[in-house]
């Protein structure tokens, strides 16, 4: 219960300093991010790769990316899951701690927005209590939340293809956190003008 | 390792002018673009703006770049998916000079001009585009699979668009026959008549000092007032009316005019002291005038693809929009339309000819539905249907499924020039309307002796038809199959006339439009089936009921008819004005949204357009009445 009591004097890791000092300026930057896990328990589950864009100025900044498959060597082994998927593609790998370091550096004060990124939040408080960090503080904004508020809609949930199917934006064959973000990007720049967010 | 900017170079390798770059530049670029949604109606830059650092290309959406003359609003181009827009900050500093807004909701990618710029340095290719696109609006990229014949289609485009605008330079003789003033008339006339033309300029050390033209050989030798011995310059007349080079039609028009002369003389520097270059005759300028769309029909007779059509077509569409907005009448933009679309309807029949073989035996292919009735202005969905002769039976499933075939590829062709299929399959391609002579004559027998009876597909546009292409006599033997049947046949006539009164009318008790209720179109006016459609039907009832043949176009039946039932001719004049309208105010829509037309948006029309709309919508109550009283429907509405 007194568990805040046992952090008061921790000492955080250097990225996670920094971080709390980019957090006392104001947000002039917005964030979406997505991530793949291996499944849906925060304290079970890990993150297997991450995805997330820059939106300034109602304008998603393609060269502000981030994107990394994590390396989940332990927890693939304990589950007898192959690796080889990952070994296999071109994307950028990291081990989980350079990762969540890389990103928090990202992100820094930025909005976070996603698809029900209450989850994704977790999960990376999760990655981030491995390293002794604290939780995430930044504002976030949901997309889904964004557009039951927009129609109205209180009783049903929207998964990021029914908004994909709403807002008629192609759905691609190909599968992943970046692509994933992307899509939320696209999503967020047209509920944001609609809801008239600044 | 950046998969999205990834995505987004394979999107623009598609598209010119990035396909002349290579996949790793691409990425480069696509790295450094900024994703930037427009809703409907967005601006993104308007007129006197200060230049953006990047340009732009359309992802997804359709953006409309507008120009303000005469305080109206223009659209000079649409840009599609893969168009290039906003190229100025490239070629100059000063501000935009046009608008360019979402017509729909719009993603597109801000390439940074810092970025491109040394890509375009390197890259001739890259750069004439650009140069090109900047001239003529970045009207380029519609046909996305053209490569290197680009330019061609393009520059041809440009004289289409102008030749409306009348700013076109004329098409002119460029070799005139000269002579000089000491030569007989005798000779002169001889080598006249030899080179086949009507004129001939005089000229003294190569500058021009008169013309003499068949006028006046009529008017002063074979009248006798002068010999044939005479010498040149007695007859001619002088001065010439001398231009420059480049001149348009409307001033060579205007000259003509003012000058009262039949040919115009083109000198070097526009004077009559410098040398002769050129002869305009009045039938360069109607050729020039009628070109527009003898080019058209031209080209589709040429053309061997189906792009190639839909590169004509999309040139009818701009032809249409541009005559609309020069209020050149309705019905003749829609006799010129209908036209084209005939003569592209024909090619795609050709074309699957060509690849079939030639057919086994004689055919007719007849358009149907508004196609049929020659009025039809925007890309709407095709009808049509097949008729071939009777064949000995054992040969029938062969002909058949010949025929299927080629109705088959024919329709296909079609869909990519872009008319959509018939949802209710009304085509040629359909096993039920491919059928021989004699089935159809039992077909039109049956339909109209039996309406309602197990003929729930009748559908009134089977009475709509034109040949398009194959033997005429076919055509001539359904309409005598039609009207024959017609005479007296009230059933009939009770059937079509309930048919055409079923619609919904358009005003609401308080003549409020009745817009519709729900659906993607909500709170649109549905401007084809509650105006227009009862116009076309209860015309086609009349013209059938009246026995009249060979007229199939709504507005000229209405006018027919108001000759030949002279008591309601108010009546017939009033629902052809009316009808003209309502199409004007459809294929206005239609073009603005590149749809149908079917849906209007009365929320983005003017009040007086509005009323206009009413107004034209008022004299179908008085056709009802006159149908119901004609018909005596009473006892069925």
């Amino acid at each position: 219960m007194l568990d805040w009591i046992k952090n008061i004097n921790k000492e955080y890791p250097e990225f996670w300093k920094d971080y709390l000092t980019k957090l006392e300026a104001k947000p002039n930057k917005f964030v979406v991010l997505s991530t793949e896990t291996s499944g849906l328990n925060p304290n079970k589950d890990v993150i297997l790769s991450l995805g997330a864009f820059s939106v300034i100025d109602d304008s998603i900044i393609i060269k502000e990316n981030f994107e990394a498959v994590l390396l989940q060597y332990k927890f693939l082994e304990e589950h007898g899951i192959s690796n080889e998927f990952i070994i296999e593609s071109k994307m950028t790998k990291m081990p989980e701690p350079e990762a969540m370091e890389a990103f928090i550096n990202f992100i820094g004060n930025a909005v976070l927005v996603g698809h029900h990124i209450n989850f994704d939040i977790e999960m990376l408080n999760a990655a981030l209590e491995r390293l002794d960090c604290g939780r995430l503080k930044n504002e976030a904004l949901d997309i889904d939340v964004m557009y039951r508020k927009l129609t109205d809609i209180n009783d049903k949930q929207f998964s990021l293809n029914d908004l994909c199917e709403i807002y008629k934006i192609p759905k691609s064959d190909r599968n992943s956190s970046a692509e994933d973000a992307y899509k939320i990007g696209l999503l967020f720049l047209k509920l944001k003008s609609r809801l008239g967010i600044k | 390792m950046n998969t999205i900017a990834e995505h987004i170079a394979d999107f623009l390798k598609e598209y010119p002018p990035f396909d002349n770059l290579t996949f790793q530049e691409l990425s480069d670029i696509a790295t450094n673009i900024r994703v930037i949604n427009l809703e409907k109606h967005a601006v993104l830059f308007q007129n006197n703006d200060p230049l953006h650092d990047s340009f732009y290309v359309v992802a997804s959406g359709v953006i409309n770049l507008t120009t303000i003359a005469d305080a109206e609003e223009t659209i000079i181009n649409k840009c599609h998916e893969g168009d290039i827009f906003g190229l100025r900050p490239f070629f100059a500093k000063n501000n935009y000079m046009m608008t360019a807004k979402a017509r729909e909701e719009s993603i597109i990618y801000a390439i940074p001009i810092a970025v491109f710029r040394p890509f375009v340095a390197n890259n001739s290719d890259v750069l004439n585009f650009l140069l090109e696109s900047f001239a003529v609006n970045s009207r380029h990229t519609r046909d996305n699979s053209r490569s290197s014949a680009k330019l061609d289609p393009d520059s041809n485009f440009i004289d289409q668009q102008s030749e409306m605008q009348y700013i076109q330079s004329l098409s002119y003789n460029n070799s005139p026959l000269t002579t000089e003033s000491h030569h007989i008339v005798k000779d002169v006339a001889i080598l006249m008549t030899e080179s086949m033309v009507d004129n001939i300029v005089i000229c003294e050390k190569n500058n021009p000092i008169g013309i003499v033209t068949h006028a006046d050989l009529s008017s002063k030798i074979a009248t006798g007032r002068y010999p044939i011995t005479e010498t040149i310059d007695k007859i001619m007349s002088s001065p010439v009316v001398t231009v420059i080079e480049n001149v348009s039609l409307a001033e060579a028009q205007l000259l003509m005019l003012k000058h009262n002369v039949s040919h115009l003389c083109v000198t070097k520097d526009g004077t009559s002291k410098s040398s002769v270059k050129g002869i305009i005759s009045e039938h360069d300028l109607i050729v020039a005038q009628a070109s527009n769309p003898g080019v058209l029909i031209k080209e589709i007779k040429r053309s061997q693809l189906p792009k190639d059509l839909k590169q004509i077509r999309d040139r009818l569409s701009d032809l249409i929009q541009n005559s609309i907005q020069k209020n050149i009448p309705i019905s003749h933009v829609s006799n010129i339309a209908s036209e084209i679309n005939l003569a592209i309807i024909k090619r795609a029949v050709e074309l699957s000819i060509l690849d079939l073989g030639s057919p086994p035996a004689r055919f007719a292919w007849l358009s149907i539905g508004s196609q049929g009735r020659k009025e039809q202005l925007l890309l709407t969905d095709q009808d049509s249907i097949l008729i071939f002769e009777d064949v000995a039976p054992e040969k029938y499933r062969e002909v058949k499924d010949y025929f299927l075939r080629l109705a088959k590829r024919t329709t296909a062709i079609l869909e990519k020039v872009g008319y959509e299929y018939c949802p209710n399959g009304h085509m040629g391609s359909n096993m039920l309307w491919c059928k021989s002579l004699s089935d159809w004559t039992k077909q039109y027998n049956s339909w109209m002796n039996t309406p309602g009876e197990n003929s729930n597909d009748l559908s009134s546009i089977f009475f709509d038809y034109e040949i398009v292409i194959g033997e005429p006599k076919i055509e001539e033997v359904i309409e005598n199959v039609v009207f024959k049947n017609a005479v007296n046949n009230t059933l009939f006539f009770d059937f079509l006339g309930n048919d055409a009164l079923k619609r919904n009318s358009p005003l609401s008790f308080f003549k409020k439009f009745i817009v519709e209720e729900e659906g993607p179109h909500k709170g649109k006016f549905d401007i084809k089936t509650r105006a227009l459609m009862p116009l076309i039907d209860s015309a086609r009832l009349l013209i059938l009921s009246a026995n009249i043949k060979g007229i199939k176009n709504t507005y000229l039946r209405f006018k027919q008819l108001a000759i030949t039932d002279s008591k309601n001719a108010e009546i017939y004049l009033s629902c052809a004005e009316a009808f003209l309208t309502l199409s004007k105010f459809r294929t206005v829509e239609g073009l603005k949204n590149d749809d149908s037309g079917q849906y209007i948006n009365l929320r983005e029309m003017s009040k007086t357009d509005k009323e206009k709309l009413k107004n034209a919508l008022t004299p179908m109550k008085d056709l009802e009445e006159l149908i119901k009283s004609k018909f005596q429907l009473t006892q069925f509405s």
